[in-house]
């Protein structure tokens, strides 16, 4: 999928989740994960670190030396999937206290997500 | 997990879902629904005995499971034999089910097949698909809530 599908996938899946009370939070965090992915993989296409054709699906499940790459290159970007993803293991297949909280710390990620992903657009499409 | 955080689970996915409009927001609706359906199928499937309700959550990967020290807070990496599936086959389950318990799994997989074209797709699901979607989350809820009640 190419970066402009990707933000218009991402922002219209934060648009969804902004239709949710953080009360309802393994939505919400299921909600940053669809949405922080496409905010992903428009990073990983636009630094040409996989093309177009070729998305990520979990950052978990990236080549080992592809992820790598990610965490030298775009370290801040990997930390903030990762926590998304672990925080559906522990607040949404799981069930640890304060959901909340978790859905908060979960938009938290994806805002970082998404800072990134516009800059890289922008350079981009510079 | 215990039966009845799979239970609080559902309504609040169920809750969430009903925030959401299927065409608007159909990735999220249909992750919602596709969620709140595993979670009465986890409580159905050790509610029946087919699994068990082990204090333990389901990783990314199949088969793999976190166990919370509930004092510390910490999580500890444990493959054991279902215990929570991530969706109806994964991991495989061993035990015989109900005819009621197999067709809520096919009505799940009709939400779960939804995901590759629209969610991680660019496609736009027609009111055919959304509305295909729609009866089989009713089906889902409607088979495993009977399983629910008569196991009670």
């Amino acid at each position: 999928m190419n970066p402009a599908t990707h933000r218009a996938k991402a922002q219209r899946i934060e648009r969804s989740i902004a239709a949710l009370d953080p009360t309802q939070f393994e939505a919400v965090i299921e909600g940053t994960m669809l949405a922080g992915t496409h905010w992903f993989n428009l990073v990983l296409h636009r630094a040409a670190i996989l093309p177009d054709r070729n998305d990520a699906m979990h950052a978990e499940f990236l080549p080992l030396g592809t992820r790598r790459r990610v965490r030298v290159l775009l370290g801040e970007v990997l930390a903030a999937m990762d926590r998304i993803e672990a925080l559906r293991t522990t607040h949404v297949r799981g069930d640890m206290p304060d959901g909340t909280g978790a859905a908060r710390e979960a938009l938290h990620a994806l805002a970082v997500l998404r800072q990134h992903a516009l800059r890289e657009d922008r350079n981009g499409l510079a | 997990m215990k039966i009845e955080s799979h239970l609080d689970k559902f309504h609040r996915l169920d809750d969430a879902r009903q925030r959401l409009d299927p065409v608007q927001d159909c990735e999220l609706w249909i992750w919602t629904c596709m969620n709140a359906g595993v979670h009465l199928l986890n409580a159905a499937l050790h509610r029946i005995g087919a699994t068990e309700a082990t204090d333990s959550f389901h990783t990314q990967v199949e088969g793999l499971y976190v166990r919370p020290d509930r004092i510390s807070g910490q999580l500890i990496d444990a493959v054991h034999p279902p215990g929570d599936v991530m969706h109806f086959g994964q991991p495989p389950i061993a035990a015989p089910l109900p005819d009621e318990v197999r067709q809520a799994g096919a009505a799940l997989r009709v939400i779960e097949d939804m995901r590759e074209p629209y969610v991680r797709g660019d496609a736009t699901p027609s009111r055919e698909a959304i509305a295909a979607a729609e009866a089989a989350y009713r089906d889902c809820v409607r088979l495993l809530g009977s399983v629910l009640a008569t196991a009670l």
